[in-house]
């Protein structure tokens, strides 16, 4: 492979975006590495290379093509259609505005290609239709919103009834539906993501991963291959790592090494990397690589790392458990024999990849004897200490500035380009870029955690809870990564949103030979939620008590109090979530009654119900945010927001909390955005804290400021204030009062004013019972989910989905209902497609994420329950919207089928096999 | 990854894309590439020489024959779906054609080209073998129609010669008087199938079948004919009773075993397809709609 002559290159004409244009490249270069490399035009995505995703779904002649199966060559003389086209007769424009007022763009990842099947579609069928649109973007997948908004905006183009965005004044800005204030650069495909920039000079990196979940190896002559490889500058290993060879989440368990010393724990981990030109590293195959390995037999799944003898997955844990949790309150061995009624149950969940569209990528830059880091994140101030260690250098030395993120849901937490461009700028002394491979980020990126858990649950005669039993074993893989917050959040959450006297729930991470299981929406309560809901339901039906009934009579409200000892003195909705969609249910029912009746047993109905709560922040610790806005002598007013944005949204909240502080328009603003060296910290985008906390740091800055303009015109609370130009304008009443910003004393930046905001969640360390008060305030929600199953295929389509959420308070609803939108997508798919197989399922067409036509009609009730401590009674959604959709369509199946099903995804040959009795595979 | 180096040739006729097959050892052709090239992308696939054929004229033509249906080797899916006359003429294509992958795939992958790649889950092979249908090929020792029971040797395998090219494949005229229907499961709409019925019916005058064609993708490790489930059919009064009882002789000619549930469940869902299909079939032949 080595010896083949360099690919030729051709001369290729090709008219792009009505413009002739002339390009230098292989002819089989694909035409989306030639628009993005050659053209410079980035808008067209690349999630896959293989047609799974739609990403990068452009037009050719006229019509819709995936640009990644489009060779160069082959487009020879086209008329090629990018995002960054108007699109004929300016389809796309009007797509982009629609889809900006419908929320449709979250993380903007999916968008171009959104917009170009879009534009394909309606350029072809004007006056279409909701199945027809499903049909023409049933190729273009989109993790983030669930479709549905995306759906709406295209048929609002199709109307001819483009939705107009309010703009919101100040002090009006908490509650308005305005646009993403960073969605134009998403709809215009301009927006910026990890792989979409580098410095011109900038080395590729490419890294070589383990083959196997469980070997020892040698490396033989690297230098060999580096003198033999044109173009190949050096192959990096762990003896070029200058810090620490290790990284992680916390302090006691930074247990990954960033390139693996002889010993590799799973598939997937990093063993070397090239750096060269792109041609050098990715010419060569892993296989040309002198690496002799030693297979070893791999601890694969949590029974297997439990028992005697077994191998030891990391020394200092003789037992393979990484960390454990529990909650005890009142006395479950003395409550249960009181109980009228008694369910018990095992469940399994298997391995859930992330898949967000946007593989991980970025560049660093060695600066003077600083490190500075460009890629998409959801962590930027931990990427931060992570690096920092592995260079062996003080955070200081170490600037992250955060791409655009291409989705992230706990799954960008974790450091992955970062050390590994850190290492490789570093060695070099020179930029260097990477760009994983939708192979590479799922076989080597954290997962959500496979759960083993066995609950036993007891109610008495009315359907009051006496007691709740939960023991759950959650697979973290070959290192910690976010496990001890899986095993420290399950017990807390275990027994649902209810009111539990006697309460035992105790969750342990294990390690094994498996890809690191890591944060994912949720932290391990979905996991859960699956067990307590299936119990509930078994219950409800012991007792002949409708399952509506059951979670109202149980359902925690304020005053009550958590098994944790935790008593929530407000915003505690479940009661009103349920209540609100009693009507839904109730109609559903008989909906499915009456289906039922006709149906010839071929297909049959169901609905289900599942409940969920969830602690916003991080568990038990500070986690403290702070934001900044300064006001300039020629009048620039400057949010300085630390917190990433990786689609849910918290640019746009955080502005509107922050306008609504100060009291002027949410447009009056510029913004920076989570650049380490700007910025203060925020944060992780995590654990639906971002609302909720930093949304209170921005309020609080908004009000610093505000106060300070007030004293300095002597005004009283309720004046109202306007910015033009250099002019601050403050009317109290009849009384109005101007200053002219440039008379006011500035600093060395211009800054006249300035506010800060910080602050920290009110949160308690647990006893070890779990007894105390984990998190400053908890989400509350409850799903139905109505189902079709066909009884003799096995299969499973929802068809209807009611959410109701108690969101404290809705900052800006469209993206409030898009977190649920998104979240039930996901659950969905969780319920009954996702199942990541290390080796198997480490791409986009083996690996099934839920595409447009896997979507039903959701209906959404925003529950505002405010939330005291929250800023303006907002708390978080990002992470409850998905937890109550599986048990809901678990319980639907059952309903539907008289099947209970205890393992997800529900495929449908063990949907078959549990209708025909026979033993699961 | 990125696909290892290979010649790349854009031939302008077929004698230049046949000459360039037997000129290098091992050689692709490239139609849509929709196959191809992430076989490339990802190194499945790693020949020494991919030949272009997009440039070769005439070769994008739909010919209409007395209700058969010959496409050549540039047609794309999407171009034979939405002719109103091979609809008009053929309408179970446009049936099996809706089930073949995403539009923009369909805008760009060829009929042929599926033909060629052979995976023995795709739906038109499984087409062509219900119809008995043939494809035109060309090579070094010139021209030759093969049968489609012929053809296909095993997954992503047929037994064209390596020189070989498909020009055309035909689709031959649904029986007078039958019905029709293309019934699959897909775990998602759009995605490979597990497994995929398609069914011609002719029921006689006195409404027993007089004739039944039937063919499986995704059960084997090619496309089948399901024989002894069409001679079960001949002669019955196509009563639920007998297609169940003659859908059950497939269990035997399922041999794909890929999923958890060992093969029964595949055998289910065949089983269930087929009478799905025939169903519908005897419907649409009922309606006089075939
Ligand atoms: C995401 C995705 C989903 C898909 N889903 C489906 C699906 O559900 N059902 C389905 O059937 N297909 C599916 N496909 C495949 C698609 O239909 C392809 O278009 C088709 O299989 C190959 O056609 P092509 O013209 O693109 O062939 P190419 O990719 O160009 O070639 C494929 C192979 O056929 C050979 N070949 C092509 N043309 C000729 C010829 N004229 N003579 C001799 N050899 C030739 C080539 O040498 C090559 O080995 C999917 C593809 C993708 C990317
Ligand atoms: S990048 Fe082309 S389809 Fe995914
Ligand atoms: S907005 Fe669609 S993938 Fe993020």
């Amino acid at each position: 492979m080595l010896d083949k002559a360099p690919l030729g290159v051709s001369t290729i004409r090709l008219t792009v975006n009505g413009e002739a244009v002339t390009v230098s490249a292989d002819p089989f270069a694909s035409l989306a590495n030639t628009l993005r490399d050659e053209l410079g035009l980035t808008g067209t995505k690349i999630g896959c290379d293989a047609g799974d995703c739609g990403a990068c779904t452009i037009r050719v002649d006229g019509e819709q093509a995936c640009a990644c199966l489009v060779s160069t060559g082959q487009a020879e003389g086209a008329d090629i259609e990018t995002v960054e086209g108007p699109g004929p007769d300016g389809l796309t424009e009007k797509l982009r505005k629609a889809f900006l007022a419908h929320g449709a763009a979250q993380c903007g990842i999916c968008t171009p290609g959104m917009l170009m099947a879009a534009t394909d579609h309606l350029a072809r069928n004007p006056a279409t239709s909701r199945a027809e649109i499903e049909d023409a973007l049933g190729g273009v997948l989109c993790r983030c919103t669930g479709y549905l908004k995306i759906v709406d905006a295209i048929l609002d183009v199709a109307g001819g009834s483009v939705l107009e965005t309010p703009r919101a004044e100040g002090g009006n800005a908490v509650g308005a539906r305005i646009a993403r204030v960073d969605g134009w650069p998403k709809v215009a495909g301009t927006d910026l993501f990890g792989a979409d920039d580098a410095p011109a000079d900038a080395l590729w990196m490419r890294v070589v991963r383990s083959p196997h979940a469980r070997a020892t190896f040698t490396l033989g002559d690297l230098d060999a291959v580096v003198a033999a490889t044109p173009g190949l500058e050096t192959i990096l290993t762990h003896k070029d790592v200058p810090g620490e060879n290790s990284f992680g989440i916390f302090p006691h368990t930074r247990d990954q090494p960033v390139f693996a010393e002889g010993h590799a724990r799973f598939r997937g981990e990093a063993i070397v990397a090239l750096v060269g030109t792109k041609e050098a590293v990715y010419g060569l195959s892993d296989t040309d690589l002198p690496i002799a390995w030693t297979v070893e037999p791999p601890v694969t799944g949590v029974g297997e790392a439990r028992i005697d003898g077994a191998h030891v997955v990391h020394s200092g844990k003789p037992d393979n458990v990484l960390a454990s949790g529990r909650v005890k309150c009142g006395d479950v061995e003395g409550a249960r024999p009181t109980a009228a009624v008694i369910a018990e149950g095992r469940f399994e969940t298997g391995f859930v990849e992330h898949a967000y569209i946007e593989p991980e990528a970025g560049f660093a830059v060695p600066v003077g004897d600083r490190m500075e880091i460009t890629c998409c994140t959801q962590a930027p101030y931990m990427d931060i200490d992570e690096t920092a260690r592995v260079l062996g250098v003080e955070k200081s030395q170490v600037r992250i500035r955060p791409s655009a993120c291409g989705g992230g849901f706990g799954g960008k937490l974790d450091v992955s380009v970062q050390p590994l461009l850190a290492v490789a700028a570093r060695v070099m002394g020179k930029p260097v870029r990477i760009v994983y491979t939708r192979t590479e980020s799922m076989s080597s990126s954290p997962k959500r955690h496979p759960a083993q858990v066995w609950a036993r649950s007891s109610a008495d005669g009315e359907g009051r809870l006496v007691s709740f039993e939960l023991d759950g074993d959650f697979n973290t893989g070959a290192y910690a990564s976010w496990g001890p917050t899986v095993a420290g959040r399950v017990p807390v959450h275990g027994m649902g949103p209810y009111k539990v006297p006697n309460v035992l729930t105790e969750a342990r991470a294990i390690y094994t030979n498996e890809t690191p299981a890591g944060a994912f929406r949720g932290f391990g309560i979905p996991q859960a939620a699956i067990a307590h809901e299936t119990l509930l339901d078994d219950l409800a039906e012991k007792l002949k008590m409708d399952r509506w009934q059951i979670r109202r009579i149980n359902a925690l409200g304020n005053g009550d109090t958590t098994p944790s000892g935790q008593t929530l003195h407000a915003s505690a909705g479940l009661p009103e979530c349920l209540d609100a969609l009693k009507p839904d249910w109730e109609a559903a029912l008989q909906r499915v009654a009456e289906f039922n009746a006709r149906s010839d047993g071929r297909k049959r109905r169901g609905v289900g119900i599942g409940c969920m709560w969830y602690g916003c922040g991080n568990t038990s610790v500070a986690n403290p945010s702070t934001m900044r806005i300064t006001l300039k002598q020629d009048g620039t007013l400057t949010f300085f927001n630390g917190a990433v944005d990786i689609g849910q949204g918290s640019t746009t909240v955080l502005l509107q909390m922050a306008a609504d502080g100060l009291g002027l328009a949410p447009d009056q603003f510029d913004m920076v955005i989570g650049d380490t060296d700007l910025t203060f910290d925020a944060g992780k985008t995590s654990a639906s804290r971002q609302t909720y906390v930093s949304g209170n740091a921005s309020r609080l800055a908004g009000e610093d400021l505000r106060a300070k303009i007030l004293k300095l015109a002597n005004a009283g609370e309720d004046a109202r204030l306007s910015l033009d130009g250099g002019t601050l304008t403050i009317a109290d009443g009849q009384a109005s009062r101007t200053i002219d910003l440039a008379t006011l004393e500035a600093d060395g930046e211009g800054i006249v004013l300035d506010g800060i905001g910080t602050w920290d969640p009110p949160a308690t360390a647990l006893d070890e019972n779990g007894q105390g008060s984990p998190y400053g305030t908890y989400g509350f929600a409850a799903q139905t989910a109505e189902v079709e199953v066909d009884m003799r295929l096995g299969t499973v389509k929802v068809i209807d989905i009611v959410a109701a959420h108690d969101v404290g308070r809705a900052i800006n609803p469209t993206l409030t209902e898009g977190q649920i939108h998104g979240g039930i997508a996901q659950g969905l798919g969780l319920a009954l497609m996702e199942e990541y197989l290390p080796g198997r399922t480490e791409n986009l067409h083996d690996y099934l994420i839920p595409t447009v036509g896997d979507i039903p009609p959701i209906k959404t009730y925003l529950i505002e329950d405010a939330e005291p401590t929250g800023p303006y009674g907002a708390k978080g959604v990002g992470e409850p919207a998905l937890i109550a959709t599986p048990p809901a369509i678990l319980g639907a199946i059952r309903h539907a089928t008289g099947v209970t099903v205890r393992q997800v995804p529900v495929l449908p040959h063990r949907l078959w096999e549990s209708l025909n009795g026979e033993s699961g595979s | 990854m990125k696909p290892a180096r290979f010649e790349y040739v854009a031939a302008k006729t077929v004698a230049e894309a046949i000459d360039a097959r037997s000129s290098f050892d091992d050689t692709v052709i490239l139609a849509g590439g929709q196959s191809l090239i992430p076989m490339l992308n990802y190194r499945v696939a790693q020949p020494d020489a991919v030949i272009d054929i997009n440039r070769v004229p005439g070769l994008d033509t739909i010919s209409v024959d007395n209700g058969a249906v010959r496409v050549g080797a540039l047609v794309r899916h999407r171009q034979l779906e939405l002719s109103a006359e091979a609809f008009a003429a053929h309408p179970l294509l446009r049936e099996a054609l809706d089930n073949v992958a995403h539009i923009p795939i369909r805008n760009r992958g060829t009929i042929c080209g599926s033909i060629a790649h052979a995976d023995a889950a795709a739906e038109m092979p499984a087409v062509l073998v219900c119809l008995d249908g043939f494809v035109t090929a060309q090579g070094s020792g010139g021209e030759r129609n093969v049968p489609a029971s012929d053809l296909f040797l095993f997954h992503m395998t047929t037994t064209l010669d390596s020189d070989e090219i498909i020009t055309s494949a035909t689709f031959p005229a649904l029986p007078k008087g039958s019905g029709y229907a293309f019934e699959e499961l897909t775990r998602r709409h759009g995605d490979y199938a597990v497994a995929g019925i398609c069914a011609v019916i002719t029921p006689g005058p006195d409404g027993n079948c007089a004739s039944a064609s039937l063919s499986a993708c995704g059960i084997a490790e090619k496309p089948v004919r399901l024989s002894a489930v069409e001679a079960a059919l001949v002669g019955t009064n196509l009563s639920d009773d007998a297609v169940s009882a003659a859908a059950a002789l497939v269990d035997d000619m399922v041999t794909n075993e890929d999923d958890g549930a060992g093969g029964r469940y595949r055998r289910q869902v065949a089983r269930t397809l087929i009478t799905r299909a025939v169903a519908k079939a005897c419907q649409r032949a009922a309606q006089g709609r075939a």
